[in-house]
């Protein structure tokens, strides 16, 4: 049986890296003790939320996050990229945990879910660790994560603004004047939700990208309301429609994973027809921006390794920083050849919304920012070893685009640059020969402490 | 329109504010009653958005009826 959201509680609470609060907590006050918590939190004791349990900060960091993979801290890119290689497709089932209680018609209220206040400037409360599950006659099934905002009872916003599959379909259907349906699962293993961050190509079903990543299928059940199918294990279902109105109701501000509040957005409206979950369930607060950045950091990762080797690059390491998010920038060591540090570049900057690629020898350890800036400083001339994209595709949230003056449902651009650190063509490697300390392999401090 | 609700409209017809801002001066209300309540002015699609996503209802409006 592959691994639960529950499973990787326990995990974290054997590394001892989660904590439970016993005492009765207010649902208003949850972020601000996770924003507290250097481990992540179970609120066990939620005041008007009986038989209802809140994790967060699940993944607040690279530790956690290997902990959820299953691997190395330096290694998560080289795991997800080894589930990619082997797509195992989920598997139906008829009963299923997350429809323990199924609610429909008058009894839909979101006020009954512990919908949480994250941030002082968000527009409402938001649910932040979705797996939107989507279809199209034509592409087949879509995974993504999008943000909620709460409006009523039965209605929130989403942020279905950036470019996605999931807007492709909502955009053909909307061509049409009729509804989306989705399904958003709330309390699934971080290896749905990295599947579901993963740009995957249009027709791959990015539940066999998580049958990958597990190593075995995921049990699927179908929804109750509308044809699509959630993973059985999943902590709180909400089955409904995309209304057919466009990018025309406010949304926002969120604190966003660019670690920035965020603006008011235009978006469409999602009516909530059914409710199913657990009988006991443990909603997950995904905490912003660190959840989001470290889950988005493999996915980055691995996208610019598979565009290395795509380019006849060798890579060696690579690393999307929490400052950028785990998403616009890319640090990659390579073993060079000539010409190589440019087409490294090259490959890099083709990655999403990529706005910064460096490219280092294989001798610089990029998980030390120490090590890179010595790179930076003895290995580049601005002159030569700069590349500059204009117009490529941008994302909204970064505020040096300008994403404003686009109007309601514009796409930005933006610009990149790659930073080409290698030892330049025509310089010896002699001139960088490190220091090292004199009998350092033969004297050792412990023997005169 | 719930007295909560009322309430909530004729402090943003008086005054712009962040959603926290309105949820910190009602603390005292159960946060289910106070996302009902706001939902109900949800419903009457009246909420504006200044510069900053502070919401506000144009003073213009005609006050809604007390249920």
């Amino acid at each position: 049986m592959k691994k639960s959201f529950r499973d990787f509680l326990s995990e974290l609470e054997d590394a001892g890296e989660l904590a439970r609060v016993k005492k009765p907590v207010d649902l208003r006050d949850v972020s601000a003790l996770l924003s507290q918590s250097s481990r992540a939190l179970i609120c066990e004791n939620l005041k008007e939320y009986p038989g209802w349990q809140l994790a967060g900060a699940l993944v607040s960091s690279r530790k956690r996050l290997a902990l959820a993979m299953g691997c190395p801290e330096n290694d998560v890119a080289l795991r997800f990229e080894k589930g990619l290689e082997r797509l195992i497709e989920p598997v139906m089932v008829k009963d299923a945990p997350c429809q323990e209680v199924v609610l429909k018609g008058k009894d839909v209220d979101l006020t009954a879910i512990p919908y949480p206040l994250m941030h002082v400037f968000d527009g409402g409360p938001y649910l932040s660790a979705t797996l939107v599950v989507s279809k199209d006659p034509e592409f087949g099934r879509n995974l993504g994560s999008y943000r909620l905002m709460y409006r009523t009872p039965t209605e929130t916003g989403i942020d279905l603004v950036s470019p996605s599959d999931m807007r492709l379909y909502y955009q053909r259907r909307l061509d049409q004047g009729k509804p989306l349906e989705i399904a958003v699962a709330i309390g699934v293993h971080p290896f749905e939700m990295l599947a579901a961050s993963y740009k995957a190509p249009i027709n791959m079903d990015e539940y066999a990208v998580a049958g990958g990543l597990h190593g075995e299928p995921v049990p699927l059940v179908k929804c109750k309301t509308v044809d699509l199918e959630v993973p059985a294990d999943a902590e709180l279902v909400l089955e409904g429609e995309l209304l057919p109105m466009g990018w025309t109701a406010d949304e926002g501000p969120f604190g966003e994973f660019s670690q920035i509040s965020g603006d008011v957005k235009w978006n469409p409206i999602f009516r909530v027809k059914c409710i199913t979950h657990r009988r006991n369930p443990i909603f997950y607060l995904l905490q912003m921006p660190w959840e989001n950045d470290w889950l988005a950091a493999p996915v980055t990762e691995a996208a610019g390794l598979r565009a290395l080797r795509n380019a006849s690059v060798q890579p060696v390491a690579i690393r999307a920083p929490v400052g950028s998010c785990g998403y616009w920038t890319l640090i990659a060591s390579i073993r060079k050849r000539p010409g190589e540090g440019k087409n490294a570049l090259l490959a890099l900057l083709s990655v999403a919304e990529v706005k910064l690629a460096i490219v280092t020898d294989e001798d610089i350890n990029i998980h030390d920012p120490d090590d890179v800036d010595w790179a930076l400083t003895f290995r580049v001339q601005a002159d030569r070893d700069l590349i500059v994209v204009h117009d490529a595709r941008g994302k909204h949230i970064d505020p040096s685009i300008k994403a404003w003056e686009l109007g309601k449902g514009g796409l930005p651009t933006t610009a990149k640059l790659g930073i080409d650190a290698t030892i330049p063509e025509g310089v010896p490697k002699k001139f960088y020969k490190r220091i090292e300390y004199y009998g350092r392999n033969r004297v050792k401090l412990k023997d005169y402490l | 329109m719930s007295p909560l609700a009322l309430k909530i409209y004729r402090e943003l017809a008086t005054k712009p504010q962040q959603f926290a801002e309105i949820a910190d001066a009602h603390r005292a209300v159960a946060w289910r009653d106070f996302l009902r309540a706001w939902g109900e002015i949800r419903e009457k699609n009246v909420l504006q958005r200044g510069d900053d996503g502070e919401y506000l209802i144009p003073k213009a409006r005609k006050k809604p009826a007390k249920r």
